[in-house]
């Protein structure tokens, strides 16, 4: 049981995270479909820092270097999706996908290349982090307490306070939801449409280098993030691109997640004896049916997706 | 002169002129982009890699040789060119069928479940396989229309749980030693497509069967499909202007769901028309969805969305990606033809930013030759 | 010294890839003032306006403040000088509330942190002040659109803006409500703002404004006084030439009713009321009869609620006493509807298809067009096209192939007509069929809209302008907020009559 609570809560942290980058791009008016690319690509960024950082590090300042690392990452992947579909008011659905499997992509060729010129036999796209995982771990009493999960607390709170309460976030949905008004009155629309794909890039990283660390030890590049950043999206959605209700819809997504993983610490549930696939399946299929549910009368910010041009005021 | 001069600026005029220069400009600048991570990981063999990459079968020495590696390069091109033209079709819906990887492992599920299973002849197989891509499909259309959910996003959920159902269902039908599934050749020969001889004309290579020709042939249905019937009349006015397609009574859902019912279709015929070849089989324990749907992404944009430009812009997506295989491993890994189709796609989203410059281009030339502005008017709304 | 002026523009030429939108164009604006901008749509009067805010730059000519040569590069240059202005369609983000509407772009903070109190009190000051009832928590997407011209406003206002520009500000508004607006304009200018207000509503103008300057076809034509011109003397300088606002045409001779609508209610898609409230009415074969009313008051929904674009809450559709009520859009084409939509951007024109498609979208799949094996018949349809275009003077740059997005309204607007008219229909529902047409076009449309009268068509004309629906209609039914308030003949009514009962000062029983 204690194990259930434990994986929903990382994977919660990992969609929640993923999802509020989501939420902060689409405020500002572009749609990011190319948050599982850069959720590969943050998680390269941790990863990296994992593999050459001294373990003599102190626990904090490590877990923080690393982080950093994925946030960097991810903030200078996702600026890919900014010059296009900003500056060159590209198909934000083509640069998404274009993304997503570039960020594989580019992730396995980075990670061979890596391992082949340490080892020309190492042909693996893998990285290993045993010893540097156990320090963003606190055991507590067969509870694993992740960092992770702090981290998504308190940024979820900081993205509700910069969304609702400060100056950024009153411009940066006026974007998104009517961006000739934001003009009209002086805002660079630009300016913050960019803004909202950076953050969304830093929250994408964060998330994918929590997402690689949430189960194994060590990570097939080739493997990308499995569709979680569009289940994140579907939990942004779920959301109504809301921060506290994203959280709400994370933990429900995070709980079908975790079963997979844990479904035979339950004896019930191996009596059922369905295969593992189908708990395999579960956070899909539950997305869908929410999704059919819930979509009809969603509220998506009205300019989403389409590319501002100041000379059509 | 004057006149050849004008001459050339007509051509260029042309859209499917600018869609394929706009093309040529995103292979060249992907390849280039590739080069140079090719320089960053090792300088020394990057430019031998590249041109490995780019010659696939002429890597190979003799005539023979090469035709038969030319042969398997056209096999794996007739099921990356359905997916391209599955893509395309509902594309021109104004729907992007990224669930079009899904459909392809659902036909992949049950041509191969029919074959190794209950041992079908290859006809039924294929038919077996266009109807489960086109339920997959119609699952994608029905959401869409009638539940208003983002085809990007159901599309990317249906991939996996078809993807973990198909693991699940070819368990059943995998050799016992390993998770692959059993020999098609060998335990239903029946199932096998048919060569017709073709093979026989690429150094008896086996895997080239009539798949090759009816993925051309289908390519060609659909533009004619789309450009001289009534249905893709219909079809293209919903994807340009969904309201104005409701106002003169066409039935915009049904056409959605119509739409993607057929790319399913297309789908899951590019599966059948790959596994009952033979070439390959399938990991029953993969945990990713195949990726010729997403190349098929990078074929259809790469075509300029065009069914005839689809053929070799598959071709060429399949020719670098098989010639990926052939760069020094001890330096390079194959995934670097991935990453070439994949900045290529991210570079097809600039085309239209090519066009519009492209256009201004000959606007202001031909301003400037005639002084005469009117052909140009403004919108006067 | 010569004349103090808030703002100049002298001699401001723009120019685009075909026409020259400012030629040579000089208004200034004095202060204190209430000085109007007069033209025709396409006059040229957006343009000099986006020159204004910076938007574009001219290619000729200087801007002038308090008689000093300014520079504006962005909308930022015009605010900084104190220019602020009320849009036509209004820039307020829907479902922000009216208070962060007002204060978007010059937040009070604090660290980054908004301190909407101490600008809440200052909107309710200015509020009181200038008699702007709004209330500042609510959304902007739930409030009345004189609640949302109030809240542009405040805007301005919050802003400390000394120069005023209120664009077409009553094309939305109820006839109170321009009264109310005409009232706030002179608070305005007695507390020393000067004001620019663009129109081409010649009564208006006269009622409020102290001087007004006309341009047509993007010439400027001269400033006048108010007080020493005439409405007549206007309308002249607008159009140039005495134009002969009224249609030559026989009277009517109503025959069988074609359309009957019995009880009509469309729900609304922007509040929770519905649009439509249970209308009935009659169109018979051979007369013309137009719904005016303010735009907004369910004139657009009632023509989707009869087209089927959008569903019926209830109530019946009677097409030559057949109930037509579930059928299809299709269906109802083919039986004799034809269909002149309000947007031609929206629903009239696929406007990446050729000119020859768009012709053929309402009969493409006729035998004539589409053959038994569903393929195309591409020489019939460019026949056809080739004959309307002939017929009705679209014209564009390639005949039948031209992309219908090149063309220019006025053509698009044709091609429109001709599609539709070319069907031979029973019944012709025309929605503002000349909105934002030339003379000439509009002149054109009405000649085809009479003539179908005259061949014992119904015809059912929804209009927003009163010169086109006391000329073209044979009887006039009023809208408002949802029901007919009012029915008429034009030709014993008047534009302030139909002005009473289209603001729902008055109203009377109308059996239809």
């Amino acid at each position: 049981m204690l194990l259930l609570i434990q994986y929903m809560l990382i994977f919660a942290s990992i969609l929640i995270l993923v999802a509020l980058g989501g939420c902060f791009s689409e405020h500002s008016g572009v749609i990011n479909l190319g948050l599982e690319g850069i959720m590969v690509i943050g998680s390269l960024g941790g990863a990296l820092a994992m593999k050459y950082l001294p373990l003599t590090i102190p626990a904090v300042p490590y877990v923080l270097l690393v982080i950093l690392c994925a946030i960097v990452f991810g903030v200078a992947y996702s600026s890919l999706l900014g010059v296009a579909s900003i500056n060159f008011k590209a198909d934000q659905t083509i640069v998404g996908t274009a993304l997503n499997m570039l960020g594989t992509a580019g992730a396995t060729v980075a990670v061979k290349a890596i391992n082949t010129a340490a080892n020309p036999n190492d042909v693996s796209s893998i990285i290993q982090y045993i010893n540097p995982k156990k320090k963003f771990l606190i055991n507590m009493g067969g509870f694993e307490f992740n960092w992770f999960m702090l981290i998504t607390l308190i940024v979820l709170v900081v993205a509700y306070v910069v969304l609702y309460k400060t100056r950024f976030g009153l411009r940066l949905m006026a974007c998104g939801e009517h961006p000739q008004a934001a003009d009209s009155v002086g805002i660079n629309v630009y300016k913050y449409r960019w803004a909202g794909v950076l953050i969304s890039g830093a929250y994408g990283g964060l998330g994918g280098i929590c997402y690689i660390l949430a189960g194994v030890s060590e990570w097939r590049f080739e493997y990308g993030a499995a569709g979680f950043g569009f289940l994140a999206l579907a939990v942004m959605i779920f959301g109504q691109w809301k921060p506290h209700r994203i959280a709400l819809a994370g933990l429900l997504f995070g709980f079908f997640r975790a079963l997979s993983n844990v479904y035979f610490g339950f004896p019930f549930l191996v009596k059922l004896n369905i295969p593992g696939n189908i708990y395999n399946m579960m956070p899909y299929i539950i997305s869908l049916i929410v999704l059919a549910l819930t979509s009809s009368r969603s509220r998506a910010p009205k300019a989403e997706g389409i590319p501002y041009d100041n000379g059509q005021r | 002169m004057k006149n050849k001069d004008s001459k050339f600026a007509n051509i260029m005029k042309t859209d499917g002129m600018q869609s394929l220069i706009s093309s040529l400009i995103c292979i060249v600048l992907g390849l280039f982009l590739g080069y140079i991570v090719l320089l960053f990981i090792n300088p020394t063999g990057a430019f031998k890699a590249i041109t490995d990459v780019m010659k696939n079968f002429f890597y190979y020495k003799g005539s023979t040789i090469r035709l038969k590696y030319f042969g398997n390069t056209l096999v794996k091109t007739a099921p990356l060119l359905m997916c391209a033209l599955s893509i395309l079709f509902s594309y021109k819906v104004g729907l992007f069928n990224i669930g079009c990887s899904g459909q392809y492992t659902a036909g992949a599920c049950t041509a191969l479940y029919a074959a190794l299973k209950w041992n079908w002849g290859w006809f039924p197989c294929l038919v077996l396989a266009i109807a489960m891509g086109a339920l997959a499909g119609t699952l994608v259309g029905v959401l869409k229309s009638y539940c208003n959910v983002n085809e990007v996003i159901s599309g990317i959920m249906l991939n996996w749980i078809i993807l973990y159902g198909t693991n699940t269902i070819l368990t059943n039908v995998k050799e016992l030693a390993s998770p692959y599934t059993l020999l098609v050749k060998k335990y239903s020969p029946q199932s096998i497509l048919p060569s017709l001889g073709l093979g026989k004309l690429f150094s008896n290579n086996q895997y080239v069967t009539i798949a090759v020709p009816l993925s051309i042939l289908i390519a060609v249905a659909v533009m004619i499909v789309l450009n001289k019937t009534k249905f893709g009349y219909e079809l293209k006015a919903t994807g340009f202007n969904k309201n104005a397609a409701k106002y003169c009574g066409m039935k915009e859902k049904r056409n959605m769901i119509l739409s993607l019912l057929i790319s399913g279709a297309l789908a899951g015929l590019g599966a059948a028309f790959f596994y009952l070849t033979g070439y390959e089989q399938w990991e029953c324990t993969t945990s990713t969805v195949p990726g010729m749907g997403f190349n098929g992404i990078a074929a259809t944009f790469l075509g300029g969305l065009n069914p005839i430009g689809t053929i070799f812009s598959s071709f060429f997506i399949q020719h670098i990606t098989i010639g990926g295989a052939n760069v020094d491993k001890t330096m390079y890994c194959s995934q670097i033809s991935d990453l070439i189709s994949a900045l290529i796609i991210y570079l097809c989203g600039f085309v239209l930013f090519l066009k519009t410059f492209m256009k201004n281009v000959i606007r202001k030339r031909e301003v400037k030759r005639t002084g005469k502005y009117e052909n140009f008017k403004q919108d006067g709304r | 010294m010569a004349e103090q002026y808030a703002i100049e523009m002298l001699n401001i030429t723009k120019r685009f890839p075909g026409i020259i939108a400012n030629d040579n164009i000089t208004l200034q604006l004095r202060r204190g003032e209430i000085h109007a901008l007069l033209g025709e749509n396409g006059a040229g009067k957006s343009t000099l306006m986006s020159v204004l805010f910076g938007l574009y730059q001219p290619e000729e000519g200087e801007i002038k403040k308090d008689g000093k040569v300014v520079q504006i590069r962005d909308p930022n240059d015009a605010n900084d000088l104190g220019i602020g202005m009320v849009h036509q369609h209004f820039k307020l983000v829907e479902c922000f509330t009216v208070l962060d509407n007002i204060i978007m772009g010059v937040e009070p903070t604090k660290a980054g942190f908004l301190q909407k109190k101490e600008a809440r009190q200052k909107v309710l000051a200015l509020s009181e002040k200038y008699g702007l009832k709004v209330d500042p928590d609510a959304l902007v997407e739930d409030i009345t659109v004189g609640m949302q011209q109030r809240t542009e406003i405040l805007k301005m206002l919050y802003r400390e803006n000394e120069i005023l520009i209120f664009d077409e500000p009553t094309a939305v508004l109820t006839p109170q409500e321009i009264t109310e607006l005409m009232q706030i304009m002179r608070n305005l200018k007695a507390e020393g703002k000067s004001i620019l207000f663009i129109s081409h509503k010649l009564a208006e103008i006269m009622a409020v404004a102290d001087r007004c300057s006309v341009l047509r076809k993007g010439k400027y034509i001269g400033t006048v006084d108010t007080d020493k011109t005439s409405i007549e003397e206007l309308s002249a300088m607008m159009v140039g030439r005495n134009v002969n606002f009224h249609v030559e045409k026989k009277p009517a001779e109503p025959g069988d009713v074609i359309l009957e609508v019995d009880g009509m209610t469309v729900a609304s898609k922007v509040h929770k009321n519905n649009a439509v409230k249970n209308v009935s009415l009659k169109v018979h074969a051979g007369e013309i009869v137009c719904i005016a009313g303010i735009d907004g008051n369910g004139q657009s929904e009632f023509v989707y609620g009869l087209s089927g674009l959008e569903p019926l809450v209830s109530g019946r559709i009677l097409f030559k006493g057949e109930d037509v009520t579930k059928a299809s859009i299709r269906q109802k084409s083919v039986m004799g509807f034809s269909h002149i939509p309000e947007d031609r951007h929206k629903h009239g024109l696929v406007l990446d298809y050729s000119l020859e498609d768009n012709l053929v979208l309402q009969t493409y799949f006729q035998p004539e067009y589409t053959n038994k094996f569903g393929f195309l018949r591409r020489d019939n349809i460019r026949k056809k096209a080739d004959e309307l275009i002939e017929k009705f003077d679209v014209r564009s740059g390639q005949g039948a192939v031209t992309s219908a997005r090149s063309m220019s309204g006025g053509n698009q607007q044709k091609a429109i007509v001709a599609r539709e008219l070319d069907k031979d229909p029973e019944l012709l529902i025309a929605v503002q069929p000349t909105r934002g047409l030339d003379v000439g076009a509009i002149e054109f449309i009405h000649k085809q809209i009479v003539a179908q009268r005259d061949a014992g068509k119904a015809v059912l004309l929804v209009s927003l302008e009163l010169d086109e629906v006391l000329d073209v209609s044979d009887r006039i039914l009023v809208m408002y907020e949802g029901e007919i308030v009012g029915q008429f003949d034009p030709k014993k009514t008047t534009q302030e009559e139909l002005g009473l009962y289209m603001a729902g000062a008055k109203r009377m029983e109308v059996q239809a």
